[in-house]
C-alpha cells in the first residue's frame, strides 16, 4: 500500500473549531416554540409499594398542562434482555429515584413546584441492599413475579439473580490438582458515574404529520426509537429520534430514560416538551457502573506457568437487569484473561438490588474485573518470589493463541504493550522509599453490530457522509471516519463534511459505543467511498474520454495517470453530475463476522466473544505519604495496541482521558449508599479528578492490524479505563507493602490499612 | 407574579436592555434571553466551571450569578472571545492540542484562561493552570488542555 497521508496523521478534527467557538449544537442547546418543561417525580424509598398517588392539586396549578402517573400509562415493561421495567412505577418502587409521575407545565419551576405538590402514599418494604445476601436462599426478592417476565432464551436466572453466566474450559479439578500452588483472593469495587459534563436532556415533540420526535443526546439512536415505539404503542416507523450534539457520554446515554416520558408528554399536551436530568437526580437515578465482588482462585506451577483459575464475581445490578446479563458474560471474558491458562471455571452474576438500575459505564465490567485479576496476579507472582513483569510475559497470549472461550487470537500486541509500559517507568530500577511500581494488562473487545454510511460528492467538491449515529467526543465520528474516506480518495480531511442523520432518514446504526464506532462506521464509510470513486471515475471517464482504469483521484480532482494535466475537478464533476445523474450516492454497510468461539464452554453468556480484541498494559510508579495515606502517581505508562492508529494524536487522547477516568475510579469516586438512599449525589461530596489530581500521562500506541477494520484499526475508546485501579493498587503494594482490595483507595482507606499493618 | 427587574447588560461589546425576574441566574438569561448558548449548563452549584464567563474581567461561574447583579457590568463569553471570527491564540492552541473532545467543558476553560490572560499577558503554565483547577474536563485526561497551557504560556515567554 503507498505511503498514506491523511490516515494515520495527527489532524485537527472537524469539529474543533466550532467546539472552540461556542458554536457547535449540543442536546441542551435545542430549544422549539412553544416548549414545555417536563420534570420526573421519583420514589423517595428504596423498597415501598405504591398505596396512593393523588396529582390533583399538581393539576390545579397554574401552568401545568399534564400530570401523569404509572397507572395512565399502558401495562407494558420495557425491552432488555430481561423485561422487567415499568417506564413508570406502578405499584411498587424498586430504587430511590424511580421514575413515579411527570408533570409538564409552562416553566421549569412550575413544573417543579407541581411535582412537589404530588402525593405518594408508600408502604415501605425491607431493602436488598447487599447483592451477596440477595443471592441467599429466602432472600426479599426485588421482582415477586421475576418468573413471568419475557427474557432472552437460554439466559440462566433465578431469584435476584436475572443472569448466571459461566465460562468452562479443561478440568477445573484437575487443573488444580496439577498445580504446586493454590492462592485465593478477594476483591470489591463501588459504583462510579460517567459524570459526562452535559446533562441528559430530551425534547419530545409532534411532527407535522403527527408522528412522534424526539431530540436527544443519545449514543444509540436506534434503540431509543425501539423503546419510544414501544412506549407509546406504535410502529418504529411512526417515530423520529434526531441525536443532536453530546456533550460525553461514556455508555451514559445509550439507555433510554427521558425520551419515552418526553415522547409520552409531547403526545399528551401536543406541545414540545423538554426534559433534563439535573445532576442530584442524575446521581441517584441514571446508569452507573456496577459494584462487584471477586473471588479469584488460581493454581500455578513452581515455575510460574498458569494452570487453572476459578472466579466469582457478582455484579449489583440494582433494581432491574438492564445491561447485567450482557456484563456478567462480559465479566468472565475479562477473568479469562490475556494469560494462556489450561483450566479455567468463571462465574459471574448479575444480581438486583434496591438500586439504580446499574449500566454501562465504558469499558463495563472492565476495571472491575481487572482490578480483582490483576491485583492477585501480583499476588500469586509475590507467593512465587517472582517480578510481576517476569510472570506476567511468562503467560500472556501471543498471535494464535487460543483464548479461553476457545476464540483463535489475531492481532496480538499484549506482550508489546507489556513490554513498552514497563520500560517506559523503568521497571526494574530500584525505588526510592514509600515510592513502587505496578502493572495491569488487559484485553477487550471491539463491538460489532452494523453500521452503515451514505456517501455523496456535494457541489462544490466536498465528499459529504451521512451516518447513523454521533460523535460523542472521542473523535471517530469527526476525524476518523473522514480521514480514512480522504485517504481513499486522495482528499483533505477538510474536503469532507459529515451529516449525523435522524432514525426516519439515516442509515441503521448499532450506534456510538463499545470500542466500534471507528471500527465501524469508518469501515461502511470506506465501502461507500469505494463505491463513490466507481461513479466518479465513470463520469470523468466520459467527460475526459479515457478508460476508467486510466483516471486515478488525487488532489481533489480526477487526473489521468501519468499526464497530470488532463484533469477535472471534483467540483466541476459534482456540478456536471447533477443534470446527468442527480448526483452521485453511494452506500456503504460494515457488518463484519463475529468471532468464532467455542459455545460449549459457555453457558447464559450473551457477550460470548470479544471481536477483533485489543490489548494493552498500564504501568504506574506511586509515591504513598504513609503520615496521610496520599497517594501520588509519579509515572504512568498506557501502552494500547490499537491496530492501526487512525489519528494517533487523537488515539492518545483516548488513553490519556480514560486514564484519568480510572485513576479517579482507584483513588477518589465512589457512590456511597446507605440504607438504599444515596448521599453524595451532587459534584460537592462525588469527587472528579481536575487538573491539580492528575499525573503526566504517557500513551504509548502500539499496531498489531486486524483484518477487516479500516486500514486495521481496531476499537480503543473503552480500553484507557480499565487498568488503572489495578495497576495503582500494584504499585501502592509495592511502595508500602499494604495490599488494598476495595476501591476506592482514598487517602482514609490507605492510612487505615497502613496503620493495621503496623 | 415576581416583579420584573430593568437589566442592562452588554456582552460582548453588544448592549441589551431587557426584564428579568430576580431569582434568575446570568446563565440563563445567556443562554435563553439572549440564545448565547456557547456558555454551558450543567451542574447549577459551581461544581463544573462549564458555565464561567467574564463579568468586568474576573471570572465568574455564571450559574450561581443572579442576573441583576450584573446591571451595567460588562460581560463576556465564549462567543465573544473570538475577534473578526478568528479564533483567539488561546481557542486555537486548544484546537491544535486536541485540547477538545467532547467539548462542553471547552468554553469554561477558554474563559477563565481569558481572565488570566486579561491580568496578565504574560502567564506561566502553574498560573494558567491555576485559574482552570475549577473547570472539571472528564474526556482529556487534562493533558490536551495542559499542553494547550503551555503552549499559551510559551507564545507569552516569546513575547518578552
Amino acid at each position: 500500500m503507498p505511503e498514506k497521508s491523511v490516515a494515520g496523521q495527527p489532524l485537527v478534527r472537524l469539529d474543533a473549531r466550532s467546539k472552540a467557538a461556542g458554536q457547535y449544537r449540543y442536546g441542551m442547546d435545542w430549544s422549539l416554540p412553544g416548549m414545555l418543561h417536563g420534570v420526573i417525580l421519583r420514589s423517595a424509598h428504596p423498597h415501598a409499594k405504591i398505596l396512593n398517588i393523588d396529582v390533583s392539586e399538581a393539576k390545579r396549578l397554574s401552568g401545568v398542562a399534564v400530570a401523569l402517573t404509572g397507572s395512565d400509562l399502558p401495562e407494558i415493561l420495557m425491552p432488555g434482555m430481561v423485561s422487567d421495567q415499568p417506564p413508570l412505577a406502578r405499584d411498587r418502587v424498586r430504587y430511590a429515584g424511580e421514575p413515579l409521575a411527570l408533570v409538564a407545565a409552562d416553566s421549569l419551576a412550575t413544573a417543579q413546584e407541581a411535582a412537589g405538590l404530588i402525593e405518594v402514599a408508600y408502604e415501605p418494604l425491607p431493602i436488598v441492599d447487599d447483592a451477596e445476601q440477595a443471592m441467599l436462599p429466602g432472600a426479599t426478592l426485588v421482582h415477586e413475579g421475576w418468573q413471568e417476565y419475557e427474557a432472552a432464551e437460554g439466559l440462566v436466572r433465578e431469584g435476584n439473580v436475572c443472569c448466571h453466566s459461566t465460562l468452562t474450559r479443561g478440568d477445573i479439578e484437575g487443573g488444580f490438582a496439577e498445580a504446586d500452588e493454590i492462592f485465593e483472593g478477594t476483591y470489591s469495587t463501588e459504583s462510579v458515574h460517567q459524570s459526562h459534563l452535559e446533562p441528559r436532556v430530551a425534547i419530545g415533540a409532534v411532527d407535522s404529520d403527527g408522528r412522534i420526535a424526539v431530540y436527544t443526546n443519545t449514543q444509540l439512536p436506534y434503540w431509543i426509537r425501539t423503546n419510544v415505539a414501544h412506549v407509546l404503542g406504535v410502529d418504529e416507523a411512526e417515530v423520529r429520534i434526531v441525536p443532536t450534539g453530546i456533550g460525553g457520554g461514556f455508555g451514559s446515554k445509550l439507555y433510554p430514560q427521558l425520551e419515552p416520558l418526553a415522547a409520552l408528554l409531547a403526545r399528551e399536551t401536543g406541545r414540545p416538551v423538554r426534559m433534563v436530568t439535573p445532576i442530584e437526580e442524575e446521581m441517584i437515578g441514571g446508569l452507573p457502573r456496577h459494584p462487584c465482588r471477586l473471588h479469584l482462585k488460581t493454581g500455578v506451577k513452581k515455575d510460574g506457568t498458569l494452570v487453572a483459575r476459578e472466579a466469582r464475581m457478582i455484579l449489583d445490578t440494582g433494581a432491574y437487569a438492564g445491561s447485567g446479563p450482557e456484563l456478567a458474560s462480559v465479566g468472565v471474558l475479562v477473568l479469562s484473561g490475556p494469560y494462556k491458562t489450561p483450566h479455567l471455571k468463571l462465574d459471574a452474576f448479575a444480581v438486583m438490588t434496591n438500586k439504580t438500575n446499574f449500566g454501562a459505564y465504558r469499558g463495563p465490567s472492565g476495571p472491575q474485573a481487572v482490578f480483582a485479576l490483576e491485583s492477585h496476579m501480583d499476588e500469586v507472582a509475590e507467593g512465587l518470589g517472582m517480578d510481576p513483569l517476569e510472570f506476567r510475559l511468562k503467560n500472556v497470549v501471543e498471535e494464535g493463541d487460543e483464548a479461553g472461550n476457545g476464540q483463535v487470537l489475531s492481532g496480538v500486541g499484549m506482550k508489546e504493550a507489556l513490554e513498552k509500559a514497563s520500560a517506559a517507568i523503568g521497571w526494574g530500577e530500584p525505588s526510592p522509599p514509600n515510592r513502587g511500581k505496578g502493572l495491569a494488562c488487559g484485553w477487550w473487545t471491539t463491538t460489532g453490530g452494523s453500521s452503515g454510511c451514505l456517501a455523496k460528492l456535494d457541489v462544490g467538491g466536498k465528499v459529504v457522509l451521512t451516518v447513523g449515529t454521533q460523535e460523542i467526543g472521542t473523535g471517530a465520528i469527526m476525524a476518523g471516519v473522514p480521514q480514512v474516506v480522504a485517504e481513499e480518495m486522495g482528499l483533505r480531511l477538510e474536503d469532507l463534511r459529515v451529516e449525523v442523520a435522524d432514525t426516519a432518514t439515516g442509515p441503521w446504526d448499532f450506534g456510538s459505543q463499545g470500542s466500534r464506532t471507528l471500527f465501524n462506521v469508518g469501515r461502511a464509510a470506506q465501502f461507500a467511498a469505494q463505491d463513490l470513486i466507481v461513479q466518479i471515475k465513470e463520469l470523468a471517464g466520459e467527460e475526459m474520454e479515457v478508460a476508467v482504469e486510466d483516471i486515478e483521484l488525487r488532489e481533489g480532482a480526477a487526473v489521468v495517470k501519468g499526464v497530470p494535466d488532463r484533469r477535472i475537478s471534483l467540483a466541476d464533476l459534482a456540478q456536471q453530475s447533477l443534470n446527468e445523474r442527480g448526483g452521485l450516492h453511494s452506500r456503504g454497510v460494515s457488518n463484519p463476522e463475529p468471532a468464532k468461539y467455542d459455545n460449549s464452554r459457555m453457558i447464559s453468556c450473551f457477550y460470548p466473544a470479544f471481536h477483533y480484541p485489543s490489548f494493552f498494559c498500564h504501568a504506574a510508579e506511586v509515591e504513598v505519604d504513609p503520615g496521610t495515606g496520599i497517594v501520588r502517581v509519579v509515572r504512568y505508562a498506557a501502552a494500547h495496541d490499537v491496530g492501526f492508529a487512525v489519528n494517533p494524536k487523537l488515539a492518545q487522547g483516548q488513553i490519556h482521558g480514560g486514564v484519568v477516568q480510572g485513576v479517579g475510579m482507584a483513588l477518589m469516586e465512589g457512590i456511597i449508599y446507605e440504607d438504599g438512599q444515596v448521599v453524595n449525589n451532587n459534584w460537592t461530596d462525588y469527587k472528579l479528578p481536575t487538573i491539580a489530581d492528575v499525573p503526566e500521562v504517557e500513551a504509548i500506541i502500539v499496531e498489531h492490524p486486524v483484518e477487516g477494520g479500516p486500514f486495521g484499526a481496531k476499537g480503543l475508546g473503552e480500553p484507557p479505563v480499565i487498568p488503572p485501579p489495578a495497576a495503582l493498587a500494584n504499585a501502592i503494594y509495592r511502595a508500602v507493602r499494604v495490599r488494598l482490595r476495595s476501591l476506592p483507595m482514598t487517602p482514609e482507606r490507605v492510612f487505615l490499612a497502613l496503620r493495621d499493618a503496623n | 407574579m415576581i416583579a420584573r427587574h430593568p437589566l442592562r447588560l452588554k456582552v460582548n461589546g453588544h448592549s441589551y436592555e431587557l426584564e428579568v425576574e430576580p431569582h434568575r441566574t446570568l446563565l440563563d438569561v445567556l443562554r435563553h434571553d439572549l440564545a448565547l448558548t456557547g456558555t454551558k449548563s450543567n451542574c447549577q452549584a459551581g461544581e463544573c466551571g462549564a458555565c464561567t464567563v467574564l463579568v468586568d474581567g474576573r471570572a465568574v461561574n455564571s450559574c450561581l450569578y443572579l442576573a441583576v447583579r450584573a446591571e451595567g457590568a460588562e460581560i463576556q463569553t465564549v462567543e465573544g472571545l473570538a475577534e473578526d471570527e478568528a479564533l483567539q491564540p488561546i481557542q486555537e492552541a486548544f484546537v491544535q492540542n486536541a485540547a477538545i473532545q467532547c467539548g462542553y467543558c471547552t468554553p469554561g476553560f477558554l474563559v477563565s484562561v481569558a481572565a488570566v490572560l486579561r491580568e496578565n499577558s504574560r502567564p506561566s503554565l502553574a498560573e494558567l493552570k491555576k485559574a482552570v483547577e475549577g473547570n472539571i474536563c472528564r474526556c482529556t485526561g487534562y493533558t490536551g488542555i495542559v499542553q494547550a497551557l503551555a503552549q499559551v504560556a510559551d507564545a507569552a515567554e516569546g513575547g518578552r
